[in-house]
């Protein structure tokens, strides 16, 4: 019989956060290397010596699609550290915040770094002409969403009201009023979302993977909640240690991270769904139900699907937070007090874990972060290995195309991954 | 920038240590974005696209991120021979922004705490682009103002010089009537030595600049090092203050002593 030992190499992916390369050994037995070749910045190296209060702006650069979960989790665990308590209203705050973001991420995900794999464009750009009305819709929502964060937090993009006890400024009830009604202005948008997504023809891919999320009572949680997976896990933020397992890999600069004893999971948006699908609002469900979307979903592309699902949930849930609050100034003062503490939140590509030792002048001893795109990245090179072995007598562009895709998929970060 | 009336300018757009903000910010800069893609044509952008070749030749060439590898120099000098206009994009390739906070520590030390292994590591100090090749001109901010940007891109297709924001953040802080922070409320603002461009963001939410827009040129970091050391803050705290954003930048020496 004869073999085909070749390779296919993606040099620089293309529409994905970040740089990497994908090389895939089609052999017998496939091989596959997510070689993630963006530079390390050394954030948890040059954070020592840093003092609590700049961690949040500094993080926030880690990167430019989810600066706010980067911010959020840092000043939580900052805060978790020092013993630090905050008002219900920060809690709410950040959490519009949190959904606006993820919003706004999903956004550019599926549309310009996603849709363009599915028609055979190389971009966008290029899709104007016969894609004019979800472009249209696309820029609408990112705006409001965008327009959402940085009334919050004075900007979209690295947010600075946000601190660790509150926020500097909270905008006036107003302001508040006049989003409202854009929001409420969106619903049709966001709908049409999840059936402009629902018509992506994915492939009919299956995979046995553990599906991780961070899940509170009675809420679909970001920002606080239990480690929860589809396995049986259930663990809180404090134990993260003691489940999951970072280490390094000779061909990339980005850490991996799985379950110990266990193997490679997933985070994100279907791990999300896989989890906590019941604690959707009862119209998304709906919505979902419409579509045919059934969950558990042991699809990866269905990520891109679970993602839409989340932007129409996520105007309901922004809609219900602004219009049930009313919001106004707070003072708030902080005390150094030294100790060790960590956070995980949702970002929008999935679990965010940051943890902090700092020391009676308030200065970080040591810091650790550990990135969804690390917590997926050994279910990436997993699953692809599964995409090639069935896919194996197909043509090798459409071998290559489909690799793309899944890694799209999962929606890397590799920014963040390689901090 | 002359010579760009009556036809389609060539942007190429190229990310090197950074988190990748500001090529958001170019490509999603809404409401303008679909304008943009009239006037100009986007030749090559990784994370846009997956045509297109970083060979060139570009009218105008973007660079994001601060340069911390070798293959980093050796691409972006081969960008600066094919780009009519090569300009840093971002406080990362205009002042080292915030990867360069490394530089305050010995590289080694700082790899070391990240990696068990630093033997596949091949990182140098972090710089702006401007060490290592000529510059047409800064599009300052973290992440890069929409000011600045829709000034190049104007210049670019009415083929005039672009007039870049080179002034102090309180110059913007007073034209918005803000109570000054430093002077009333005592808190540590890096206003009078940052370059503008934000509108004095921060001041106007009730908190002190953290300097993300960089250093403004002949910034007195002396004088506001002397102010904060007054004020009650300590050398390492006021040493931070002036190693957050731009710590390579030789305007802020001045307050980054030990």
């Amino acid at each position: 019989m004869k073999t085909v030992k070749k390779n296919i190499k993606v040099d620089y992916m293309a529409r994905v956060e970040g740089e990497t390369s994908i090389i895939v050994q089609l052999d017998h037995v496939p091989a596959i290397k997510l070689k993630i070749f963006e530079p390390p910045r050394f954030f948890e190296g040059f954070l020592v010596g840093r003092k609590y209060d700049e961690i949040g702006d500094i993080v926030s650069r880690i990167c430019g699609i989810c600066p706010v979960s980067h911010m959020t989790t840092a000043i939580q665990a900052i805060e978790n550290a020092m013993g630090i308590k905050v008002s219900s209203q920060t809690k709410v705050l950040r959490k519009i915040m949190c959904i606006s973001q993820i919003m706004a991420s999903h956004l550019i995900h599926l549309y310009m770094l996603a849709m363009p794999d599915y028609y055979g464009y190389p971009g966008i750009v290029d899709m104007r002409s016969n894609f004019n009305k979800q472009i249209k819709n696309l820029i609408r929502m990112k705006e409001i969403f965008n327009e959402l964060t940085g009334l919050i937090g004075g900007r979209a993009l690295h947010p600075v009201t946000h601190i660790p006890g509150g926020f500097t400024a909270i905008p006036s009830n107003h302001a508040f009023a006049s989003i409202l009604e854009k929001l409420k202005k969106m619903r049709p948008l966001a709908k049409q979302v999840v059936i402009d997504v629902s018509k992506f023809s994915v492939p009919d891919f299956h995979c046995d993977s553990e599906y991780v999320a961070l899940d509170g009572d009675g809420e679909y949680a970001f920002n606080e909640g239990k480690i929860v997976s589809t396995a049986g896990l259930n663990i809180a933020v404090e134990d993260y240690y003691q489940a999951f397992e970072e280490s390094e890999v000779d061909y990339a600069f980005a850490k991996k991270s799985v379950l110990k004893r266990r193997f490679s999971f997933m985070v994100g948006a279907l791990a999300r769904l896989n989890n906590k699908f019941d604690k959707l609002q009862s119209k998304t469900k709906r919505l979902a139900d419409q579509i045919g979307f059934k969950i558990p979903s042991d699809n990866p592309f269905h990520n891109n699907l679970a993602q839409s699902i989340e932007i129409a949930d996520g105007v309901e849930q922004c809609i219900k937070l602004i219009g049930s609050n009313s919001f106004e100034d707070e003072d708030f003062n902080i005390r150094i007090i030294p100790g060790a503490g960590g956070s995980v939140t949702e970002a929008p590509r999935g679990l965010l874990f940051h943890w902090y030792n700092i020391n009676r002048k308030g200065v970080v001893e040591k810091a650790n972060i550990v990135t969804p795109t690390s917590h997926n990245f050994q279910n990436i090179e997993k699953d692809m290995k599964k995409l090639v072995t069935e896919n194996k007598n197909k043509g090798r562009d459409q071998i290559r195309l489909l690799c793309e895709q899944l890694v799209r998929a999962y929606d890397p970060c590799f920014s963040c991954s390689v901090h | 920038m002359s010579d760009m009336k009556n036809k389609k300018p060539k942007i190429g757009v190229f990310k090197y240590s950074c988190c990748a903000g500001c090529e958001f910010q170019l490509i999603y800069f809404q409401p303008y974005i679909m304008e943009v893609f009239e006037a100009a044509e986007i030749t090559y952008c990784k994370m846009l696209q997956s045509a297109g070749s970083e060979d060139g030749p570009f009218d105008v060439a973007l660079i994001e991120g601060a340069i911390t590898e070798q293959w980093q120099v050796e691409q972006l000098k081969k960008v600066r021979l094919v780009s009519k206009y090569l300009i840093p994009i971002g406080s990362c390739a205009v002042c080292g922004g915030i990867p360069a906070i490394k530089n305050t520590d010995e590289e080694y030390e700082v790899q070391k705490r990240v990696c068990n292994d630093t033997s596949v590591i091949h990182s140098v100090k972090a710089n702006p682009v401007d060490q290592y090749v000529k510059v047409d001109g800064y599009i300052k901010g973290c992440p890069m103002g929409v000011r600045d940007l829709t000034e190049m891109v104007i210049s670019l297709l009415l083929g005039k010089r672009p007039d870049f924001l080179e002034y102090c953040v309180c110059v913007e802080c007073k034209l918005r009537g803000n109570i000054c922070v430093l002077v009333a409320y005592g808190q540590p603002c890096m206003g009078p030595v940052t370059n503008a461009g934000c509108v004095a963001l921060c001041p106007t939410h009730n908190r002190g600049c953290y300097g993300c827009w960089g250093p403004m040129t002949d910034a007195n970091a002396k004088a506001l090092a002397d102010q904060f050391e007054y004020m009650g803050l300590s050398k390492e705290d006021i040493r931070r203050k002036f190693t957050e954003f731009g710590q390579p930048s030789k305007e802020w020496k001045a307050g980054q002593v030990e």
